[in-house]
């Protein structure tokens, strides 16, 4: 009983030190939050608005065209396989189901290792 | 939600430059404080709002704006050190607050002892202290936001804490007590 007292103390004085620790840390970054900040203009952030709409704009312009050439890409690709290669399109057909089927698979056998 | 955070979802230009206003100086004071580099808090702020600007979508009002803009500063700051660490172009954690060390000293402001035991501290260890013990969030919200588990954001915090109160000095005798008493067991 009195080793358990004993513990309980020395935790408080531990918790005690925490919280000067603390105490220090808040009142330095109290000081940090006294610093004037030199905020810009309206005119500035409405312009910042505009440009980084346009530039996303732009990005998203290209993702979506690169997406679209590389999609067609495949598309004439299979469709050319359909025409002239009947055996390598059949083989894509079964092999893209396949694949995907295993691949679930092992993905969801990681995660339950991982539960587990 | 907001009428202001209404428009800016709507794509009101005005509405989001006067959010912008409103929200800057708290950004930057925060980000200061987790990257103890003035230069650095502005130009990252800066990338804040361009992810908002593109992520403002995404956010439902369930918190504060400020706090959802201390999210994306939070991950825009971590990215930034890991990219810097990839590069090995990181410089010492010294010259990381030597300027705001010099702000301090220019406003003839005490430079706080805790503040550069912080300074001391990782970045990832650093970020939790400030987010828990100054803006007062929890660790789920801080563990979200670092993609850590919130188990890790205590234990980080704590031995933050512990690294401060070395540095500061505080309860060694304690400590020393204790080791002597072990000892002698």
């Amino acid at each position: 009983m009195k080793k358990q007292k004993v513990v309980i103390l020395d935790n408080e004085q531990q918790n005690n030190h925490d919280l000067d620790a603390i105490h220090e840390l808040q009142d330095g970054l109290s000081k940090v939050d006294q610093f004037p900040v030199y905020t810009p203009d309206l005119q500035w952030f409405e312009n910042m608005v505009i440009i980084e709409k346009e530039n996303n704009r732009k990005k998203l312009r290209k993702e979506l065209s690169l997406f679209l050439i590389i999609a067609l890409f495949i598309l004439s690709g299979i469709i050319v396989s359909f025409y002239q290669l009947p055996f390598v399109f059949l083989f894509i057909q079964i092999i893209t189901p396949v694949f995907i089927v295993f691949y679930t698979i092992m993905g969801s056998r990681k995660k339950v290792k991982i539960n587990e | 939600m907001d009428p202001l955070i209404k428009s800016a979802k709507e794509g009101d230009h005005l509405a989001f430059a006067m959010l912008f206003k409103e929200n800057y100086p708290f950004l930057v004071k925060y980000l200061m404080k987790i990257t103890m580099n003035p230069d650095m808090a502005e130009e990252l702020a800066q990338e804040t709002m361009a992810k908002c600007i593109q992520k403002i979508h995404l956010y439902n009002g369930q918190s504060k704006f400020s706090t959802w803009l201390i999210s994306i500063a939070t991950n825009a700051y971590i990215d930034q050190c890991r990219k810097q660490k990839r590069e090995n172009q990181w410089k010492g954690q010294e010259e990381v607050f030597r300027k705001l060390k010099w702000h301090f000293e220019s406003r003839n402001e005490e430079w706080n002892d805790a503040l550069e035991a912080l300074g001391k501290l990782p970045v990832d260890v650093r970020v939790p202290i400030v987010l828990k013990h100054y803006y007062g969030y929890s660790y789920d919200e801080i563990g979200a936001w670092m993609k850590i588990s919130s188990g890790t954001v205590k234990s980080r915090v704590h031995n933050g804490i512990l690294a401060v109160r070395r540095e500061l000095k505080l309860g060694e005798e304690t400590e020393s007590r204790h080791t002597r008493q072990r000892t002698t067991k």
